[in-house]
């Protein structure tokens, strides 16, 4: 099961603290108004009742053989109060049938009144909550009053309501407290989530406030100084790179104009001194071209600086360049003007030109077409060999020739030509991959989506 | 015959420099500062200056900049660093040429070459002014003229302002200018982009909202009344 993210456990414990909270206030609240409204109740009763006796009390004093249905009828009992009389074994109610009324009168209370002890107990009679008060006469009689609670009973089922309904509209206030204060404790995390990602996209500079929020300051310390770290350490790589470049280059650069002299003067020299000065030219270009390759890779996952670019033009620029014939440039369509980056675009074509001279016999077409989603594709064919099933998913790494037997062209380059066109192909968010060319050879296949200028 | 300064701190480079193009038939001077290269400028004026960026005391930049200030000779950067930031400021500075080391002499010889046939015959007007509004450009004087004064260009400024006003209100693609102007097949139009940028300062009333020498997006620059 998926854990539930911490906002809605903060929101659910801020739900669950408030409804238990009140529902613990609404419990003591209940207990303490039904026992207070339950006392006054009793207290009411039983001065009613003792009223309701001496009335009694004084009509059967007044007369020897009394009325006792009227007497008791007369009583101002209301609608909630209904009194007996026990004497003599007989009772006498205000109505002829006191059997509902002498039902709810429990035994033990009969036994107690008719020892001469006054008591209150509180009964169920048929359902309803009721208080019964026993009150013995002088004579030996006793005199019940049966009170019904039902009323109270309605105002207590009222007060449970409202204690349910507000327990539970605190419930609901907890978990809007909990959402906001969920929100409010987050928002520094948003920004630490936005920090990173705009890292993630480049931004070098982006750092949290170490002012902003006091109780995160460790995290703003430890997550600022990860990033300084991180971005000291990307400028140590980078200037380790333009440190080396620049180191390897200085000294080519001697090699390259001494060796230009050695050249010129190869006449002037004994043939075994001109053979190793022509070695030594040889190789000075050679090594000058794996390490622009080299610098090249090093940076080669920067984006690609985009503009519009007459592709077309640049193939037979490039194709001019490498001594093959610019015709075998065709254009489909008549887009001919894409968004490329120039300088990488013309090392990817320039690239695969010299692969195919060192392996393939040389180019023999180079197509290109702007589909309608904007996808620039780009095939660039030999009648070679082709390349066998075994090269193809490493043909693109690094330092990978071909294993092609007798393939090894003199003056092979160090294997960075095709790691250099698949990396300027990612650099735009395409795809370089190696395919059979129908009818013989290969055919290298690249995809540059959004190139529509 | 040609003479050329090479201004190069490291000693090796420098000599094999200096070999190698008094092997192409340049007179060639070198400098190990920038001093001694303003001096030696100053003294015996060569055809053209070749500069490192990175000298001990006054550097490549400042350098460019104090040539700049009394001389229209073209200047070529012969560089390690290949920044981009580092080639817009040289450029800025008033470089005419960006080239990054190792440079083949092969390739050097026809960038220098190229600046050569840029320098300006100077000869009677037959050729008449092309008029761009206030905007004079004279051809054959090799002269810019604003509200009928003389603009200080360089050479490179000239030819490309040339190259523009000889096809009038047409746009010429970065690639066309620097076949144009600097013979590259397919060279790098950050070139062309600072130079415009500089001439935009000398002939525009305001160079951040030019009225003659426009920029087209997506296509080059062309020069219109």
């Amino acid at each position: 099961m998926k854990k539930a993210g911490l906002r809605v456990r903060v929101i659910a414990g801020f739900a669950a603290g408030a409804l238990t909270l009140s529902a613990l206030m609404a419990l003591v609240s209940y207990q303490i108004a039904r026992h207070s409204l339950l006392s006054e109740r009793e207290g009411t009763a039983v001065r009613a009742a003792y009223y309701d006796a001496a009335v009694v009390q004084a009509g059967l004093r007044a007369s020897v053989q009394p009325d006792l249905g009227g007497l008791l009828g007369s009583l101002d009992t209301g609608e909630s109060r209904r009194a007996v009389l026990q004497r003599e074994g007989a009772w006498y109610g205000s109505r002829a049938d006191t059997t509902g009324v002498r039902g709810a009168i429990p035994a033990g209370l009969q036994q107690r009144a008719a020892a001469g002890t006054a008591a209150v107990q509180r009964v169920h009679a048929d359902g309803v909550p009721s208080l019964v008060v026993a009150l013995p006469l002088r004579d030996g009689s006793v005199f019940y009053e049966v009170d019904s609670l039902s009323e109270l009973q309605h105002t207590l089922g009222v007060l449970t309501l409202v204690l349910t309904l507000v327990a539970l509209g605190t419930a609901g206030i907890g978990a809007l407290l909990g959402w906001y204060a969920s929100r409010y404790v987050l928002r520094p995390l948003t920004r630490v989530a936005d920090a990173a990602e705009g890292i993630a996209a480049g931004r070098s500079d982006a750092r949290l406030d170490p002012a902003g929020e006091p109780d995160l300051a460790r995290l703003t310390r430890s997550f600022n100084h990860m990033v300084d770290e991180l971005s000291a350490s990307t400028e140590r790589d980078r200037r380790f790179a333009a440190d080396v470049s620049h180191e390897l280059r200085s000294p080519l650069q001697t090699l390259a104009a001494a060796a230009s002299v050695l050249e010129r003067r190869k006449d002037a020299l004994d043939e075994r001194s001109a053979t190793a000065a022509g070695l030594v030219t040889a190789e000075i270009s050679r090594f000058q071209g794996l390490v622009n390759d080299l610098i090249e890779l090093a940076r080669s996952d920067r984006p690609a600086d985009r503009t519009p670019v007459d592709v077309a033009e640049l193939a037979r620029q490039v194709c001019r360049d490498r001594q093959a014939g610019p015709a075998i440039v065709t254009l489909a369509g008549s887009a001919a003007v894409w968004l490329v980056d120039r300088r990488r675009l013309g090392q990817l074509l320039g690239n695969l030109l010299e692969n195919a001279q060192a392996y393939g016999g040389g180019a023999t077409a180079v197509r290109l077409e702007l589909d309608g989603q904007g996808r620039g594709t780009i095939d660039v064919d030999d009648e070679g060999p082709g390349v066998s099933p075994d090269d193809r998913p490493v043909i693109f790494d690094r330092f990978v020739r071909g294993r092609s037997a007798g393939a090894r062209a003199a003056g092979d380059g160090a294997g960075l030509g095709l790691a250099l066109v698949a990396r300027h192909a990612a650099a735009h968010g395409g795809t370089a991959t190696v395919l059979d060319r129908p009818g013989g050879g290969a055919r290298f296949h690249i995809e540059l989506p959004g190139c529509r200028p | 015959m040609s003479a050329v300064l090479v201004i190069e701190d490291d000693d090796r480079i420098r000599l094999s420099l200096v070999l190698a193009l008094e092997d192409e038939g340049y007179a060639v001077s070198g400098a190990s500062t920038a001093e001694e290269g303003l001096a030696s400028q100053r003294s015996r004026p060569a055809d053209t200056v070749l500069v490192d960026l990175m000298l001990p005391g006054i550097d490549g930049f400042e350098c460019i900049r104090a040539l700049r200030r009394t001389d229209d000779v073209p200047i070529v950067v012969i560089s390690a660093r290949d920044d981009t930031a580092d080639i817009v400021a040289a450029l800025e500075a008033g470089a005419d040429d960006y080239l990054v080391k190792p440079v083949a002499i092969k390739e050097l010889t026809a960038r220098l070459r190229a600046l050569r046939r840029r320098a300006r015959t100077v000869g009677p007007d037959l050729v008449p002014a092309l008029r761009f509004g206030d905007l004079e450009v004279l051809p054959e004087a090799g002269e810019v003229r604003l509200h009928g004064s003389p603009v200080q260009v360089t050479r490179t400024e000239f030819q490309l302002l040339r190259e523009l006003a000889e096809h009038p209100g047409r746009v010429l693609s970065r690639q066309q200018l620097l076949q144009r102007v600097w013979q590259y097949d397919g060279g790098d139009e950050r070139l062309v982009d600072v130079h415009i940028g500089r001439l935009r300062q000398k002939i525009e009333d305001d160079s951040s909202a030019p009225r003659h020498l426009v920029t087209v997006r997506g296509l080059g620059y062309k020069l219109q009344r």
